[in-house]
């Protein structure tokens, strides 16, 4: 505690029952801010489209029915019908809260990175969901970049080391290394 | 919608009669972990990890599981909430 470490993170640990803590170093904490950044900028693409009637406004109504062109947007907000005029309905009802609570989940993390002075972030089991939610659409949007498939790990090995897309391809399993950690953690009361 | 045409909608609806469920279907995706995938099915549906485990290598394994059957507005919020989550999911009437 005190001093900020330049130790690379252990992971997430349970500690007193329903607290979670971990620490990252400066490098690690630039990343994730980095990466939450770019999830609500992404996410602030596909504005709400204005309507008019207040009431639609109210029950969350955006007036977007088709479906974002952009894959790592398609891939966070994904059609629910195989149908697209059921697709299209479903959306124009849904898609303004789904996106609401990513960009919550994001903020949350954010918030967390930015205001903990200690080395060690601590938090609440709804806060540790937040992040889970947060890490988990970041790993979603870098996999959908980086055309993540079941056998990548093999595709990434061979590239060279100063492929700009390895040191990503680092992080996106550096993530899911971190978010495994914090699973196992929510588990254990499971 | 008024409430008359949200009846009738219902009447039209072919599962009114047949009485078939809808379902609610996750897909395999290669970026989501398994562990992620079978703690959210025990944390959204309170399944078992026994089940939850079952479910998420059905999804691995056969690239799609039925983890949901009910009302229509029942698997839409099911949908809902596992997109919240970041999983791979869709609605449908169950064509059994």
């Amino acid at each position: 505690m005190g001093a900020k470490s330049s130790k690379p993170s252990k992971g997430f640990k349970r500690v007193d029952g329903d607290t979670f803590i971990v620490a990252f170093s400066p490098s690690e904490r630039e990343v994730l801010l980095n990466l939450s950044g770019q999830l609500i900028e992404i996410l602030a693409e596909r504005v709400d489209v204005v309507d008019k009637d207040p009431l639609a406004e109210m029950v969350g109504i955006t007036g977007h029915d088709s479906p974002p062109e952009d894959a790592v947007l398609l891939r966070l907000l994904p059609n629910a019908y195989a149908d697209p005029v059921e697709s299209a309905e479903f959306r124009r009802y849904t898609e303004s809260t789904l996106r609401g609570k990513k960009r919550e989940h994001a903020m949350q993390m954010r918030t967390h990175l930015v205001e903990e002075d200690e080395s060690t972030i601590s938090l609440s089991e709804r806060g540790a969901q937040a992040w889970l939610g947060a890490m988990n659409d970041i790993r979603l949007a870098l996999g959908v970049r980086l055309n993540v498939e079941d056998n990548s790990y093999d595709r990434f090995e061979l590239l060279s080391p100063e492929d700009p897309m390895q040191a990503v391809f680092a992080v996106y399993v550096w993530l899911g290394w971190l978010q495994e950690s914090l699973i196992n953690s929510l588990m254990v009361s499971k | 919608m008024s409430s008359t045409e949200a009846q009738l909608d219902e009447l039209t609806d072919a599962s009114f009669f047949l009485d078939r469920p809808w379902v609610t279907i996750v897909w395999d995706d290669p970026i989501n972990l398994m562990s992620y995938v079978t703690y959210v099915f025990m944390t959204l549906f309170s399944y078992s990890k026994e089940r939850a485990t079952q479910l998420m290598l059905q999804v691995h394994n056969e690239g799609r599981a039925v983890v949901s059957s009910g009302r229509r507005e029942e698997m839409e919020r099911d949908v809902a909430r596992l997109h919240e989550f970041g999983l791979w999911a869709t609605l449908a009437r169950d064509d059994k």
